[in-house]
């Protein structure tokens, strides 16, 4: 294996920095590149080794983006988790902040305020379909709708309850239910 | 025309004026404790509902402006939040501390992971976090329709958002650019109906 910053930290660089500016509508749509270039491209991880990486990266906190200091730790340690973190991330936020200070030069034109109208409801619809998407693909089926319901209720009925007993309750009805053999 | 607001004079006054500690640490919590990877959502109900450091409309713009943005969601919205409540020192505080939770968090469950990785139990409770994170998300969006409410306009929109997007599966960024005109023109007509 080779080591070293042009072994391993550039590499990573390489890769992660051009996926950070392509991730239009979050970090789920350049997934696909990420195994493509983690598997095939650098083969840096094995097929099942990156299902294994994957799966992790959704079941802890924070987005699940985190795939990639995954991947750099596997390749080059603390440091290599840190290049493909900054490289990821890093040119993205860039382009944010330049972007929201652009567009704040033309607050108070009548078009500005038109366009932050305008966008609200898109966001509230894409808001909705995020969570629709993720539904129609959940492995529990109906099961996953109506828990997902009774969520939803609970939150909009308590607006000050944190989201995190709900979580809790929910690892635990499914899991639960898993281990006395329920199908589902 | 010119803004009030003296600190950063191209952004909205904020709801609440928030130290730049107070920042740090509630998006260090929020990166730390958001599973499940609806970051929208978690930040929306800390920030907006729970801290009301920033305005209902404010955030929706702010995730719309986002949505054209390539970038992690949650990463997004830490840096145009951070900016609007604190600058450009706020805008590198809040991705910051957003991240550096998980980035710890993930490197130390790997280490884990592969012991406990055959266990269907634990894949099933994984599925159950999954769908409560979805509740979250479904919520945010109904709260977020709902205060457009009586404005049959925002209403229909969204709802044909989620009808192209959520239920038919398009893909997003054409449904944004169709849908983007049209609201947006339907918004700046009303208010020069409104002014003339």
């Amino acid at each position: 294996m080779r080591g070293g910053f042009f072994g391993n930290l550039l590499p990573l660089f390489v890769v992660f920095a051009p996926l950070s500016l392509l991730s239009f509508g979050g970090s789920n749509s350049v997934i696909a590149d990420i195994a493509h270039q983690s598997v095939v491209a650098q083969q840096w991880t094995s097929q099942r080794e990156f299902a294994d990486l994957f799966a992790l990266s959704r079941a802890a906190p924070g987005p699940g983006s985190m795939l990639a200091a995954l991947i750099g730790w596997k390749l080059a340690g603390l440091t290599g988790a840190l290049v493909a973190t900054v490289s990821f991330y890093g040119p993205a936020a860039l382009v944010v902040f330049l972007a929201a200070k652009l567009w704040g030069r033309w607050r108070g034109s009548a078009w500005h305020g038109a366009v932050e109208r305008g966008m609200a409801p898109i966001a509230a619809g894409l808001f909705l379909s995020g969570g629709i998407a993720v539904l129609k693909v959940a492995p529990a089926g109906l099961v996953a709708w109506a828990a997902a319901g009774a969520a939803a209720a609970a939150l909009l009925y308590w607006p000050k309850l944190h989201p995190l007993p709900l979580l809790a309750a929910g690892a635990m009805l499914f899991g639960l239910a898993n281990l006395l053999g329920a199908t589902m | 025309m010119n803004s009030p607001s003296e600190r950063y004079e191209d952004a909205a006054p904020p709801l609440a004026e928030v130290s730049l500690a107070a920042l740090f640490g509630a998006f260090l919590r929020l990166g730390s404790t958001s599973f499940g990877g609806s970051s929208a959502g978690w930040i929306y109900r800390d920030i907006v509902q729970r801290r009301a450091w920033i305005s209902d409309q404010e955030f929706l713009v702010i995730m719309a402006v986002g949505q054209s943005l390539p970038g992690a969601n949650g990463v997004k919205l830490s840096v145009l939040i951070g900016r609007h409540l604190r600058g450009g020192i706020g805008a590198l505080a809040a991705p910051l501390a957003f991240l550096s939770g998980p980035f710890a968090i993930i490197l130390a469950v790997g280490a884990v992971y592969t012991r406990v990785a055959h266990y269907g139990a634990l894949h099933a409770a994984l599925d159950g976090v999954a769908a409560a994170v979805v509740g979250l998300t479904l919520s945010t969006g109904i709260s977020a329709v709902a205060r457009g409410a009586g404005d049959w306009i925002s209403v229909g929109i969204s709802v044909i958002t989620v009808l192209c997007v959520g239920i038919l599966g398009w893909p997003m960024l054409p449904v944004i650019l169709v849908l983007a005109p049209i609201s947006i023109g339907m918004a700046l007509l009303r208010s020069g109906a409104a002014r003339g």
